[in-house]
């Protein structure tokens, strides 16, 4: 019988979280800071997460997608969560294409899970809200299936 | 001061059909509330069809969580309602946590960051789902915990929000709790598992600035939301005044003219009789004579489907698949088990209203009983009465089926003991006559003034019900045994058990 890593991404999420990445590079750093694009990314949606579910109830969810990640992308393995729901070491391996791609897989999965619980919808207009200029194609993941489990 | 010079309260809808009606017209505007009860009982889910019913982008809905029921797991659930439209989260509707800030910084904390939400946004509604454990998560005093309840009232209340606090409370709470004194509204919700079936009741505690309907109602939670049946079924206050005693006809001359020209506008009637009598066919006739005169009708039946109950009407050459069709006639099939009276009536009202019928058949009330949950069924009796007095008071004639065991000693009126709620009366009976099963009615009472005292045979044949003659020349036909008029007082049976010799004269 076949195994499969559990992940709560469909590739169709983790392209959704490539191409957020992408869009967040092309924007501008915070001033004074050169923080990569994935770690803009899991800090602009640590913000209204945290205020939805609370800091703890954020944190957990991070906890998880950062375990189901790190499963997939062993380059994650240096990375923690720290109690504000922060992160820690994520970008920062020093290989930039490792660092971005692995920073997507731990992007996807926190999406993944969070459209688990509360529906695709419900996520996209999460990221909508965050990132409102971000380019919504016909045939995004969330408007296919608004209840994507964990794949 | 004039009527005009007092503040006119404007009252919101709560977006739970049956509520506003229970609430005296709606929830008034800039109400500090709290909705209590024990968990799944659907305090969260009322605070949700309030928010959804009434937020705006300019006035949107705050909704606070506290360490209750993780955020993202109430949103999961609740969005799975009709009334839940995501495309207004974040805008309309904007849920935040307190979780951390309770633990860091206590009540205060919680204060300045409800008043910073408040004054960035502007809402309209303001909900802190569960200030229960707002309140546990602390030691203060009682004095401190009442100061702390005031400040948030007076804060809500001044930036112009309705609010509710929503709480897991004991009963036991109640006496002395700052929260229940502070609180304009109360709501109370209650669930209880009865014999394998629930039973959810709403109580309003305390509304200030308008007249509540008292008492219990029952409401229940559906992927539609939750839905409320005011105990008064919406009808209190609302008397049709008639505008001359009107007779309306049974759809049967002979039984009419027993009836003393038919059947009161407005009121209750019951057949009474046993199994095969003839009930379910005179409730018929009753529809269809209406149906004739223009007049819609209504059928609730709860033993048989209504295409059943159509079939069976036209075997009898009395056609309802028309009506039907024609939007005059409504059959209801009132599904079995789990309702209340409540729930039932509001289907039976809605029918009603929709079809503006003026005659009313419930077929019968035995099966109206079991269709109910078993924790209703003991207030069977007081939700009749509740029903019956509402819609005869707006000008609706009922006609309710009774099944009856058959005495063949005596003669009984029904075994729900509620002659006192109907106007008039007809029973059925079986007689023993000359070794053959007959059938004979009888009207035993009219509120409405004299009626026939005749006692008549009648007969059912494919042309429905008909009545024969006054049925002479016996005695003690109301026994179901009769004897030949003039003889002695001993019934046929007495006589032939004394002829075989086994009893005496």
């Amino acid at each position: 019988m076949e195994m499969r890593s559990r992940t709560a991404a469909s590739p169709e999420i983790r392209e959704f979280a490539k191409r957020l990445v992408i869009y967040e590079a092309a924007g501008d750093s915070p001033p004074g800071t050169d923080l990569p694009a994935e770690v803009r990314v899991a800090e602009k949606l640590r913000q209204p997460l945290s205020r939805l579910a609370g800091v703890s109830g954020f944190r957990a969810l991070l906890v998880r997608a950062l375990t189901l990640a790190k499963a997939q992308a062993p380059g994650l393995v240096s990375v923690k969560v720290n109690p504000d729901g922060s992160l820690e070491g994520l970008g920062e391996s020093g290989n930039r294409a490792q660092d971005s791609e692995t920073g997507v897989i731990l992007i996807a999965e926190l999406l993944g899970l969070l459209a688990a619980f509360v529906g695709g919808a419900f996520t996209f207009r999460l990221v909508l809200d965050v990132w409102p200029g971000f380019p919504v194609l016909d045939k995004e993941p969330w408007r296919k299936n608004d209840h994507d489990g964990p794949g | 001061m004039t009527d005009q010079d007092k503040v006119k309260i404007k009252n919101l809808p709560t977006g739970v059909p049956g509520l506003d009606e229970i609430l005296g017209g709606g929830l008034p505007e800039f109400s500090f509330n709290v909705i209590a009860g024990a968990p799944g009982c659907g305090k969260t889910t009322m605070a949700h069809q309030f928010v959804f019913a009434n937020a705006t982008p300019e006035h949107p809905a705050l909704y606070f969580t506290v360490l209750g029921e993780p955020a993202l797991k109430m949103l999961r659930y609740q969005q799975q309602y009709t009334f839940f439209e995501l495309s207004r989260l974040n805008t309309s509707v904007r849920f935040i946590n307190l979780s951390q800030t309770l633990v860091d910084r206590g009540l205060e904390g919680i204060l300045e960051e409800i008043g910073k939400a408040v004054e960035a946004v502007n809402p309209g509604i303001v909900v802190v789902d569960s200030f229960r454990t707002v309140m546990r998560q602390t030691d203060r005093n009682e004095m401190e915990m009442q100061v702390f309840v005031q400040q948030l009232g007076l804060l809500l209340t001044s930036c112009q929000a309705t609010t509710f606090l929503i709480g897991e409370y004991a009963e036991s709470e109640q006496p002395g709790n700052p929260v229940f004194t502070v609180a304009d509204g109360l709501f109370w919700l209650y669930q209880v598992v009865e014999q394998n079936s629930i039973v959810r009741k709403l109580h309003i505690m305390k509304l200030r600035g308008q007249a509540s309907v008292s008492g219990m109602h029952t409401f229940r939670i559906t992927d539609t939301g939750m839905q409320a049946f005011s105990r008064t079924l919406g009808l209190a206050g609302r008397r049709r005044k008639l505008a001359a005693e009107k007779r309306l006809s049974i759809g049967i001359p002979a039984l009419d003219e027993m009836l003393g020209g038919g059947i009161p506008e407005g009121d209750s009637l019951l057949i009474a009789g046993s199994s095969g009598t003839g009930k379910s066919l005179l409730a018929t006739h009753f529809i269809a004579a209406g149906l004739r005169q223009g007049e819609p009708g209504i059928v609730a039946v709860f033993e048989e489907r209504p295409e059943e109950y159509a079939a069976r009407a036209e075997s009898f050459g009395l056609d309802l698949n028309t009506p039907i069709e024609d939007g005059n006639l409504k059959v209801i099939y009132i599904r079995p088990l789990d309702l209340s009276v409540d729930e039932a009536m509001q289907e039976i009202l809605d029918a009603i209203k929709k079809t503006g019928a003026t005659r009313l058949v419930i077929d019968s009330l035995a099966g109206f009983e079991m269709a109910l949950s078993p924790g209703f069924r003991s207030d069977f009796r007081e939700s009749l009465y509740r029903m019956i007095f509402g819609l005869t008071g707006i000008g609706i004639t009922v006609l309710s089926t009774l099944e009856m065991e058959e005495s063949f000693t005596e003669l009984l009126f029904s075994k729900f003991s509620i002659s006192f709620l109907t106007d008039d009366i007809i029973r059925l009976r079986y007689v023993e006559i000359e070794g053959q099963l007959r059938k004979i009615m009888m009207v035993l009472k009219m509120r409405g003034g004299a009626h026939s005292k005749d006692i008549r045979e009648y007969e059912i044949t494919s042309k429905g019900v008909v009545v024969g003659e006054r049925m002479q020349g016996y005695d003690h036909l109301i026994t179901g045994i009769p004897t030949r008029a003039g003889r002695s007082g001993q019934s046929t049976y007495k006589r032939v058990r004394i002829k075989r010799g086994w009893m005496r004269r």
